[in-house]
């Protein structure tokens, strides 16, 4: 980094500015002024509305599908706590929160209920369906026959969370809220219980009469193979703790279920992991088929996950809430689903993977939606030409009709060509997109599965979302902070290096401003992250070092000053690029105005007011519009500090949108969140450019 | 008091400099005015511009000396000695720190560096097309092109998401490298639309004569006439999907894939480190490549963003 050649780079730079604007004024956007304005907005807003009913016709027939493969479902205002399922599929077991529990066959005809003292908290059934072990939170265990009839039922110091049958009935084995697991043969005597000291509620029963073998998974993540009589056989330890345990007949495979989210396959006579699957948040319930060919996992995202034998993700089915507890029958064809909202839905398996094929045909539609499209642009291309007042000079120019058009447009092919690519990908990616995402505002989308009109549902949800209002609010207060940022501190700081009189400060300071840009945005906010640590972070500890204890505080966890500590981020707000571009403004205001203004014996003061500020006002403009469009999707800022919380303090509409789509699969709320911002952009756009061309005057 | 007895160290240089500029600052208004009262007065006010500059400079370099100070350090020293110099320099963390992120960085660098390949080609391309060829419906489709530069990407982040799902890309490099391509020929195709439009007309008419095609005339014509624009592009191209971070976030999710932006934020969870040191040095060498980049593109970086904007 020779002195001499920076120097000369900052000449070229300079002179570049200077005459960077008579180029720019020659540019595509300058074509759009003035007169040919009117014209070609009418017509790209002709081509938008084309592509747009285009779309819109394309896409409807996508919209008419029901839930593939589901075989019955019971709803019910109670959240289902509890499913389980025999070897053939024909007993469903249900267990709610409203202390009922109900036996159906495999149509879904109700066998009988029973009721227990409260809530049912879990529930096995033998895979002959002759035995159910039933879990409550009436602190019983109960063990019923396959015709409802109560046996027995053992009573513990907490409620029972959990409890499994082993295929025979000949041993039950239930989990408890005092943290203890007791172990029962058939006829209700207590085996041997044991104390673990932590909460447990991940239990599986397996083999038969001596044999039988009891799996425990506990919340410190520790797996442990019992024998009858309370001997543990084998332990393995995961990092997380253990939700759910589902184990096969023989005992060859184990599925575990962890509150990280990840569901993994252990190997019984080891404990070695064969393989993790990770669910996008905890997974609730896991459920194992006898031949450990195929699993399901329940999990709090939403979804229950159908694997197969390798743990490869084979279907996704989609619920509208938490998946509390899943099932799978012995043979792996039948599945049944619990979620928060109170529906028990049982699917075949087969019908399922059927409809994900149809699906995979649907992407093929996709493809053909968007060759379709390129190809009525091009027909819209030639409407355009035959009915608008452009196309028709085009027309009269080439003379003679719809043949010399098409001379014409053949003897042009190569240029077609040439940007057909272009073209290609930009329909591909931006402009189907965009419209998709237009119309899919009105929809409740899950792609793949369905695809509903519903209107102005997703709207009115958003009304009444607290964390999307929130965030408008708080987008509102970043997009004024945001803009009044870049507008002070750069504009300041460029106008004090231009005032310095020495070229060699001026350069330096001017680089060793810019050198921060050389940091990924990213890496900016998580070393601010690291300043605001609560523990170890450099402002509370500076803050104890100059003895203002008082004041140190969780920054990021206390409602009042998180979003303050965001805004405070990157203090103090010289962005490289604003300076960049006032500096650059500066340098190119002629020499002569500011010695006229000197020998008119003007103060620095009066400069700045009346020939910096409105000779920078194109730039004032950019940075305007620019800071507006960013603030307006601020994602990254709160996503990586705050996360939104704590609440709804901090939530922002991107983030929102982010959540809505990525955790809680509300594709089409969250396509609803984007149009909104996109209007709001547009909007600001549009003033800003407004205000531009009634105060160009300054230039020139 | 390390991190700001730090920061006053690196700053040290620039006040050496001022100080040694002083003097010829006190040298030059008596070339341009002779009252001594005003050049006292002048460099009264030039001091206060250098004391309020350094102090913002301060300030500005404050995470930065923080980050490095952090990046040398145990965490014994950090939770013990927190205001102390790293001692020992911890050189190591940048050693754990590279493992961790290194692959992050590879597949940054590829998928960058393939769309921003891609996008130049593309763009020059049909830029010189639109700026030099006449076929019906230029106009038309030029213009919804253009209109494509008010479309903003959260609009189309989850459209986009999904038809990256329905084309089973999820979870490829392609998912980046294509939509970056896409939606980066935008803003290019009008740089090198605008820069073409310049060129000389008789360059070609010359070519032509001489038996040039138009490929020909436009490799070894326009493209060399308009590297810097085209380098230009190339630059903001590489920065921007640098430091991309909502669209990797959403499309990728195996941490082998991950670009860095997103894998230094997964730091500690993914990889098991959980010292800071380690951590610090990870988000110091994922600056590096952008440190190589502005290092000699900081002129064609700037260029980019100023040309060609909402200013004119």
């Amino acid at each position: 980094m020779g002195l001499s050649t920076q120097r000369a780079s900052n000449k070229r730079r300079s002179s570049l500015n200077r005459s960077g604007k008579p180029l720019s004024q020659g540019s595509g956007l300058s074509g759009l002024r003035p007169a040919g304005r009117a014209v070609l907005f009418g017509r790209a807003a002709g081509a938008f509305a084309l592509a747009a009913t285009i779309l819109l016709a394309v896409a409807l027939p996508l919209s008419a599908q029901s839930p593939e493969g589901q075989l019955w479902e019971k709803d019910a205002a109670s959240r289902v706590q509890a499913v389980a399922l025999s070897e053939d599929g024909n007993r469903v077991a249900v267990g709610r929160r409203d202390n009922s529990l109900q036996l159906f066959d495999g149509s879904g005809e109700l066998l009988w209920p029973f009721e227990a003292g409260n809530s049912i908290l879990g529930v096995d059934i033998s895979p002959d369906g002759q035995w159910l072990a039933v879990a409550s939170e009436d602190r019983f265990v109960y063990l019923l026959d396959g015709e409802g009839n109560e046996l027995w039922k053992f009573k513990a110091a907490r409620p029972m969370n959990n409890a499994a049958v082993a295929g025979d009935g000949s041993l039950v084995a239930a989990t408890s809220d005092d943290l203890s697991v007791y172990v029962f043969d058939n006829q209700g005597n207590l085996l041997w219980q044991e104390e673990l000291g932590i909460g447990v509620r991940a239990v599986d029963v397996y083999g038969s009469g001596e044999k039988a073998r009891v799996v425990l998974g506990s919340d410190d993540g520790l797996i442990t193979i019992y024998n009858r009589d309370g001997r543990d056989l084998l332990r393995a330890w995961l990092d997380y703790s253990v939700v759910s345990v589902s184990v096969t007949p023989n005992g060859a495979r184990i599925l575990a279920g962890a509150g990280d989210g990840s569901a993994i396959l252990l190997n019984g006579s080891n404990g070695n992991q064969i393989w993790s699957f990770r669910a996008e948040d905890t997974v609730k319930s896991v459920s194992l088929a006898s031949n450990g060919a195929s699993a399901l996992v329940g999990s709090e995202d939403g979804s229950a996950y159908l694997l197969d034998g390798g743990g490869m993700l084979m279907h996704r089915f989609r619920q509208e809430s938490e998946v509390l507890s899943v099932g799978l029958s012995g043979d792996g064809s039948r599945l049944s689903i619990g979620t928060v909202s109170g529906a028990a839905r049982v699917y075949d398996r087969a019908a399922a993977l059927r409809g994900a094929a149809r699906s995979s045909a649907q992407r093929q539609r996709t493809l053909i939606a968007v060759v379709g499209v390129i190809a009525l642009l091009l027909l819209a291309a030639v409407w355009a030409a035959r009915n608008t007042a452009a196309g028709q000079q085009l027309w009269q120019r080439s003379a003679t009709g719809p043949l010399g058009v098409m001379q014409t447009m053949w003897s042009a092919r190569l240029s077609y060509l040439l940007i057909l690519p272009t073209l290609a990908l930009l329909l591909t990616f931006n402009y189907y997109p965009a419209f998709s995402g237009l119309y899919h505002a009105f929809t409740e989308w899950s792609p793949g599965v369905r695809t509903e009109w519903v209107g102005l549902a997703n709207f009115q949800s958003l009304l009444e979302n607290r964390f999307f209002l929130s965030g408008f609010r708080n987008a509102a207060i970043l997009v004024v902070v945001s803009i009044a940022k870049t507008m002070t501190m750069p504009l300041l700081v460029a106008e004090f290096i231009f005032n310095l009189r020495n070229r060699f400060s001026q350069y330096w300071f001017r680089t060793l401003f810019v050198v921060p840009i050389v940091l990924p945005a990213v890496v900016e906010i998580l070393v601010w992250n690291n300043i605001y640590d609560p523990a170890i972070g450099l402002l509370n500890e500076s803050l104890k070092l100059v003895g203002l204890e008082q004041l140190t505080r969780v920054w990021y966890g206390d409602a009042s000053v998180a979003l303050g500590s965001i805004i405070f981020i990157g203090v103090p707000w010289v962005n490289a690029f604003a300076l960049l571009i006032f500096y650059g403004g500066l340098i190119s205001i002629s020499n002569e105005i500011i010695d006229a203004s000197r020998v008119d014996g003007a103060s620095t003061w009066r400069r700045f007011w009346s020939i910096d500020l409105p000779l920078l006002m194109g730039q004032v403009k950019l940075l305007l519009i620019l800071n507006f469009i960013n603030a307006v999707q601020t994602f990254e800022l709160v996503f990586l500090t705050t996360g939104g919380g704590p609440g709804a303090s901090t939530y922002t509409p991107a983030l929102e949108l982010y959540y809505k789509a990525m955790r809680m699969d509300r594709m089409g709320i969250a396509s609803a969140i984007g149009m909104i911002l996109f209007f709001i952009i547009l909007a600001g756009t549009i003033i800003n450019m407004r205000f531009v061309s009634s105060s160009t005057e300054y230039e020139a | 008091m390390a991190a700001v007895r730090n920061g006053q160290g690196s700053e040290g240089a620039a006040t050496v400099a001022v100080r040694g500029e002083s003097g010829a600052a006190a040298d030059q208004p008596i070339l341009t005015s002779g009252a001594a009262l005003s050049i006292l007065r002048l460099t009264g006010g030039q001091l206060l511009l250098y004391a309020v500059l350094l102090i913002l400079l301060i300030v500005t370099f404050i995470p930065i000396v923080y980050l490095v100070a952090l990046s040398l350090k145990d965490n014994g020293q950090i939770y013990g000695r927190f205001w102390s110099m790293p001692d020992p320099y911890r050189w190591e963390n940048f050693a754990l720190g590279s493992l961790a992120i290194w692959r992050a960085v590879l597949n940054s660098i590829l998928t960058s560096g393939t769309s921003t390949a891609a996008t130049v080609l593309l763009a020059s391309l049909s830029g010189y097309v639109f700026a030099r060829h006449r076929f019906p419906g230029k106009e038309l489709i030029y213009t919804g092109i253009l209109a494509l530069l008010m479309i903003p990407p959260i609009l189309t982040l989850i459209p986009a998401y999904v038809l990256i799902l329905n084309m089973g890309l999820e979870n490829t490099y392609w998912a980046l490298i294509l939509p970056w391509t896409s939606g980066g020929q935008v803003f290019a195709l009008l740089l090198c639309r605008s820069f073409f439009a310049t060129l000389p007309e008789e360059f070609f008419d010359a070519a032509r004569i001489d038996g040039a095609s138009e490929l020909q005339s436009f490799a070894q014509i326009a493209v060399p006439l308009s590297a810097p624009i085209l380098v230009t592009v190339a630059v903001v191209r590489l920065v921007t999907t640098y430091n991309q971070f909502m669209w990797p976030l959403v499309v990728i999710s195996s941490p082998k894939k991950q670009v860095v932006a997103v894998a230094l934020t997964q730091f500690t969870s993914e990889i098991g480190v959980t010292d800071l040191g380690p951590q610090m040095a990870g988000y110091i060498l994922a600056s590096i490549p952008l440190i190589v980049l502005f290092s000699f593109g900081m002129r064609h970086y700037v260029r980019g963003l100023t040309a060609g904007g909402l200013k004119a």
